[in-house]
């Protein structure tokens, strides 16, 4: 597809990467969050064996693992401040469950784009979510790529005045 | 027949009776499958009642109890501003460690703590406030949360019942008997004090002696500051008096002359005032609003609609027809009848929302006043009621909306409570305090 400041049919197709790294529902905790540490991922899409779209696995997660689930909980405890604990707690709590799948703390992202969403509203959702925006073919449920602030600003940096 | 409440002209011909009848089941039916939400089922119903010709709309206003919904949304406002202050997390730490972090004190100290703050706010905020700390101090003791949450299912449902504002049939019952804060305090408070360890005993049996924690574990839970929890020192002052100036107007209800609303609501604008007063005025809307947003007016408009269905059913007469025929089967007899109340209540209170429940029985109750000998005589079956009411709500899962307010807590922690194995232990619990409740009803007023 042609991209130039006249063309007002691009959309989310054309802002994808269309190989991003991918986890499974089925890998260890610890693995994906090394990984994504490794490469400072912010969040990374999770697919079945079909390549269908499952959800998203990202730091927050890491956060969620490590805090106490009655402060992580729907309702939960707002007011934490009279608990002391030791980042070797944290690191404890983080170990009973590493070896568990990720599913588990999996996050079903609703916020996901078709590949014809429109430029401006893929960039929206792209603006609210926060963080990379999964592309999904609404028929078979597969993902197709992943768009990024990077690619989204190399884009927009490289589109002819 | 009370006929001037409405035109009673009712559509297709239908006879008032079976009209308001059939609708009043239905929304009943449609309340307990709980398909569709409760406010929108109330309120619909209402609306039928109006449209269908049984009430005119002033008739409908009329038959809103807005004593009820004031304390209901005044308090709601008071417990709004001051859960900021962190003063609940503070009185769960601080009870916790008095009892040196030991599992099954632990279990005790929460239940009184619940028991106490269900008293005195509503019970869905009473375990939205404890519950968290709960599933926290059992984390961190590495040991199961179920017989923590059980127990504080019951302390929340049984620690309601002691006050005019503990549950909202007894906010009902009070507002439309003219049963004051102290009448609660000095006819229901004493039997909570014995229901209390009665609950206990078995859930000790049960759980309780198997109940332990490392040492380790217990100085984790030792480390916690509750004083670091209170996290606005200001704000709790200010909740703290005006929460005492609160209780101290409901007491003194009587001598100063005021409803309960008035006073609720005159607090939550004085708590209001007190708070917002250091800030903006823009600040000060976005506060308000805040606080506004926290009240539940799911519940309150649940409230409107079903008082409007119970009195389009109550005008048409239904009522004073059930009400003759449960005479009929206590033959007049108020022993009987108090008796009777407790026991049906509180297993219906068990299967259904006791809400609708008790908005149905205190017209019904109210029409048996003269035949069992005046408002005296009655009495014992106002507390019957009210008794029956809140504690039926432990005999299930979906008895009371705290009870699932917990099990989805449970739920989200991974130790879910399941409906048949709570039951099981539950109804028959929920059965020996009522079976305490008919000897102390008996002993003292029959």
């Amino acid at each position: 597809m042609t991209q130039d400041s006249n063309d007002t049919g691009i959309t989310a197709a054309a802002l994808m990467n269309p190989n991003p790294k991918v986890l499974h529902p089925d890998d260890r905790i610890i693995s994906a969050i090394e990984l994504v540490m490794k490469h400072r991922y912010r969040r990374l899409p999770v697919v079945d064996d079909q390549h269908r779209f499952q959800g998203v696995f990202g730091v927050n997660c890491l956060l969620r693992l490590v805090l106490p689930k009655a402060v992580v909980m729907e309702d939960g405890l707002e007011n934490i401040h009279f608990v002391r604990e030791t980042l070797s707690d944290l690191r404890r709590r983080l170990k009973e469950v590493e070896n568990e799948p990720i599913a588990i703390c999996m996050h079903d992202e609703e916020s996901r784009v078709s590949p014809d969403t429109p430029l401006l509203e893929a960039l929206r959702m792209l603006y609210l979510t926060r963080a990379s925006l999964p592309v999904v073919d609404p028929e078979s449920g597969r993902l197709l790529g992943m768009i990024s602030y990077f690619d989204v600003g190399e884009k927009i940096l490289n589109a002819p005045l | 027949m009370a006929a001037d409440t409405g035109t009673q002209l009712v559509i297709f011909g239908w006879d008032p009776i079976w009209y308001a009848g059939s609708l009043f089941i239905l929304s009943y039916l449609l309340i307990m499958s709980e398909r569709l939400n409760r406010a929108i089922v109330a309120m619909l119903g209402a609306g039928f009642m109006v449209f269908g010709g049984i009430l005119t709309q002033q008739a409908a206003i009329e038959g809103i109890d807005f004593n009820t919904l004031g304390l209901l949304t005044g308090m709601m406002i008071i417990v709004a501003i001051t859960r900021q202050s962190g003063i609940f997390e503070y009185l769960a730490i601080w009870s916790v460690k008095r009892v040196n972090a030991d599992p099954w004190w632990i279990l005790v100290a929460l239940v009184l703590v619940t028991a106490v703050l269900s008293a005195l706010l509503d019970n869905v905020t009473t375990v939205l406030l404890i519950v968290p700390v709960t599933l926290l101090i059992t984390d961190a003791l590495k040991i199961t949360a179920y017989p923590y949450l059980f127990a504080e299912i019951f302390a929340a449902n049984v620690g309601g019942t002691a006050t005019l504002i503990g549950d909202p049939p007894n906010i009902m019952i009070g507002s439309a008997v003219g049963l004051g804060f102290n009448d609660f305090i000095f006819n229901l408070t004493p039997l909570v004090l014995l229901l209390l360890p009665v609950t206990l005993l078995p859930i000790y049996l049960i759980w309780g002696r198997r109940l332990h924690a490392s040492t380790e574990d217990r100085e984790r839970v030792m480390n916690y500051r509750e004083a670091d929890a209170i996290t606005d020192p200001r704000l709790l002052k200010q909740s703290l008096l005006v929460l005492g100036l609160v209780i101290g107007g409901f007491i003194f209800s009587h001598a100063i002359g005021q409803q309960p609303a008035s006073i609720a609501l005159f607090g939550a604008a004085l708590l209001l005032l007190l708070h917002n007063l250091p800030r903006s005025p823009s600040e000060q809307t976005r506060e308000v609003t805040r606080v506004f947003t926290e009240v539940e007016w799911v519940t309150l408009f649940f409230f409107i609609g079903l008082f409007v269905l119970v009195h389009g059913m109550e005008s048409t007469g239904l009522l004073d027809l059930a009400a003759h025929q449960i005479l009929e089967m206590t033959r007049g007899d108020p022993a009987k009848t108090a008796i009777s109340v407790l026991w049906v209540s509180a297993i219906a209170s068990a299967l259904v929302d006791n809400i609708p429940f008790v908005a149905t029985m205190i017209p019904m109750l109210s029409s048996m006043e003269a035949t069992l000998g005046g408002p005296e005589a009655l009495m014992p079956v106002w507390w019957s009621l009210a008794l029956g009411s809140c504690l039926g709500g432990n005999g299930s899962l979906v008895g009371a909306s705290a009870n699932l307010i917990i099990a989805g807590f449970a739920e989200q922690s991974g130790q879910p409570i399941r409906f048949m194995p709570f039951m099981l232990i539950a109804f028959p619990l929920m059965l020996l305090s009522i079976l305490v409740s008919t000897l102390y009803i008996w002993m003292r007023y029959l």
